[in-house]
């Protein structure tokens, strides 16, 4: 799956930045079970073709429904240059079946480390 | 989800849509002749839209005489221009009055002047019923209150102050009184000749049917405001200095012909229902919205019983955001979320995280009430299966 375009962006009340993202294919609901491997992940499944949102704490949420081509991302914006790539190559590494996340943890991982010494400190 | 459901327009409190279409041939049959305006063009064949939109308002709100009624931009641009203007000769410092229930057009520009040093601000909390009593607006006055400026609907609880009383009492006091009818002009009733305010804000986009960029206030003495814009007005130009006379006085530059040609239809588009009737409309759809909300107990509606055709709420266990989004995408209803640029509302009664607003139009159908209602109660009932997904 990728993201064609970022189509509007707007800074929200709890200091969030926010994006919506079209994407080249409709979300299938499998994507939402994937990113929860790397977060929280909550659904209403009986909303629509099921509603559903990601959380990765820190970092970013996305949230859509099941058959949409379109996704809410809001990005927290102190580390949105740390984590938007990282956010890119989460939906461009999404296959349906099964999934080699050695890669992604990998990157997660390092990543992880400086949003928190960028928002933490190093202590 | 390809194709998303029809859009149900609840955001009117913001922008109201659809317009009448004798708006949207006003702005087209503005644009077909040149512009024509007093004192700028020889040409003679065109609509003089901007009297044309004086005279709409001026009736409407019973405001006389008619040159009082002063075109800007919006209600933000006459907040500032008033609140700047009134203030002119306050260099040792005042104090001005607001309230809690204030919209960031009023916050903003009088918390810089508190910044500034130029004034001290005083802002009333709200009573449970969303409005500011008079006996705690006259408790707020002290020798050196110069100023009051409020809003008279409240664009998040729907309610409306007695800008009558709390006239009244500011007047006793010798007070300054700005009442923002940002969220009142077209949905309630307004008398200015018996309202004793001193100027009244109104905004062209939002319950008179107007554009964007469009918008104004009612002066009753042009001379208790300065003017804080200078420039050319197609009168007395041989002179290097403003005009004194209305509205040449606060009004510079170019108009918004197309704006103000939708301004007057939308006015006259208003007067030709009847305010009256609009706000019997808007109050019998208010009032079923809010019983069939309340019948879930997993939503909290902030003001029961509004006097404008907004309804917040929020659902208990969701953030407000998260169903504002639910309702467009699956059921195509069109809210507002968020603190709708008043924070201090916010704080006071939902700790500052926001809530949904709906925001209902002449336009609005009791069919749309009814299917928002329902989606809404939907999306309530499923917030409490809310699973984390595997």
């Amino acid at each position: 799956m990728r993201i064609l375009r970022s189509i509007r962006h707007k800074s929200c009340a709890d200091g969030s930045f926010m994006k919506e993202f079209l994407l080249d294919a409709p979300v299938p609901e499998g994507f939402f079970a994937y990113l929860g491997n790397f977060g929280h992940v909550e659904a209403l499944p009986n909303l629509g073709e099921g509603f559903y949102k990601f959380e990765k704490p820190d970092w970013f949420s996305i949230k859509g429904f099941a058959g949409d081509t379109t996704v809410e991302v809001r990005f927290k914006k102190e580390v949105m240059d740390l984590t938007v790539d990282f956010l890119y190559l989460l939906f461009s590494s999404y296959r349906e079946g099964a999934i080699d996340l050695s890669v992604l943890k990998q990157r997660e991982q390092a990543i992880r480390r400086r949003v928190r010494e960028h928002l933490y400190g190093r202590g | 989800m390809a194709e998303g459901p029809p859009i149900i327009y609840l955001n009117n409190a913001a922008t109201t849509w659809p317009k009448p279409p004798e708006v949207l041939e006003a702005v087209r049959q503005s644009l077909a002749l040149p512009v024509f305006g007093s004192g700028r063009t020889t040409g003679s064949q065109g609509e003089d839209y901007i009297t044309l939109a004086r005279e709409a308002l001026s009736a409407l709100f019973v405001a006389d005489p008619p040159e009082h009624v002063v075109f800007t931009q919006n209600a933000t641009d006459s907040l500032n221009l008033l609140i700047q203007g009134s203030l002119a000769g306050c260099e040792a410092g005042c104090r001005v009055l607001t309230t809690a229930l204030d919209h960031n057009s009023v916050l903003r520009p009088l918390h810089e002047l508190e910044r500034q040093g130029r004034i001290r601000l005083t802002v009333l909390p709200f009573e449970e019923n969303g409005t500011v009593s008079p006996e705690s607006v006259e408790a707020a006055i002290t020798p050196d209150t110069r100023l009051m400026v409020t809003a008279h609907g409240s664009n998040v609880l729907g309610s409306v102050q007695d800008i009558s009383r709390i006239g009244e009492v500011l007047h006793d006091h010798g007070v300054f009184f700005i009442a923002d009818g940002a969220q009142t002009a077209g949905h309630i009733p307004i008398n200015l000749r018996a309202l004793p305010v001193d100027a009244y804000v109104f905004t062209g986009h939002k319950g008179l049917f107007g554009i964007p960029g469009t918008g104004g206030f009612y002066l009753r003495d042009p001379e208790s405001v300065a003017p804080v814009r200078y420039g050319g007005t197609g009168t007395d130009s041989f002179s290097l200095f403003q005009p004194r006379e209305m509205p040449e006085r606060f009004e510079s530059g170019t108009h918004n012909y197309p704006g103000l040609a939708a301004l007057a239809a939308g006015a006259n588009y208003v007067a030709s229902i009847g305010v009256k009737a609009v706000a019997e409309k808007a109050e019998r759809q208010t009032a079923f919205l809010i019983r069939e909300l309340k019948k879930e107990p997993n939503v909290t509606v902030y003001n029961e019983s509004p006097s404008l055709p907004i309804v917040s709420f929020n659902i208990r266990g969701m953030e407000n955001d998260d169903v504002g989004f639910i309702l467009a995408r699956a059921y195509g209803v069109i809210a507002r979320t968020g603190l709708h640029c008043a924070p201090l509302v916010h704080r006071a009664i939902d700790g500052g995280s926001g809530s949904v607003r709906l925001s209902l139009s002449w336009f609005t159908t009791d069919e749309e009430c009814r299917l928002t209602a329902r989606a809404v109660k939907e999306i309530a009932r499923n917030a409490d299966s809310s699973v984390d997904s595997p």
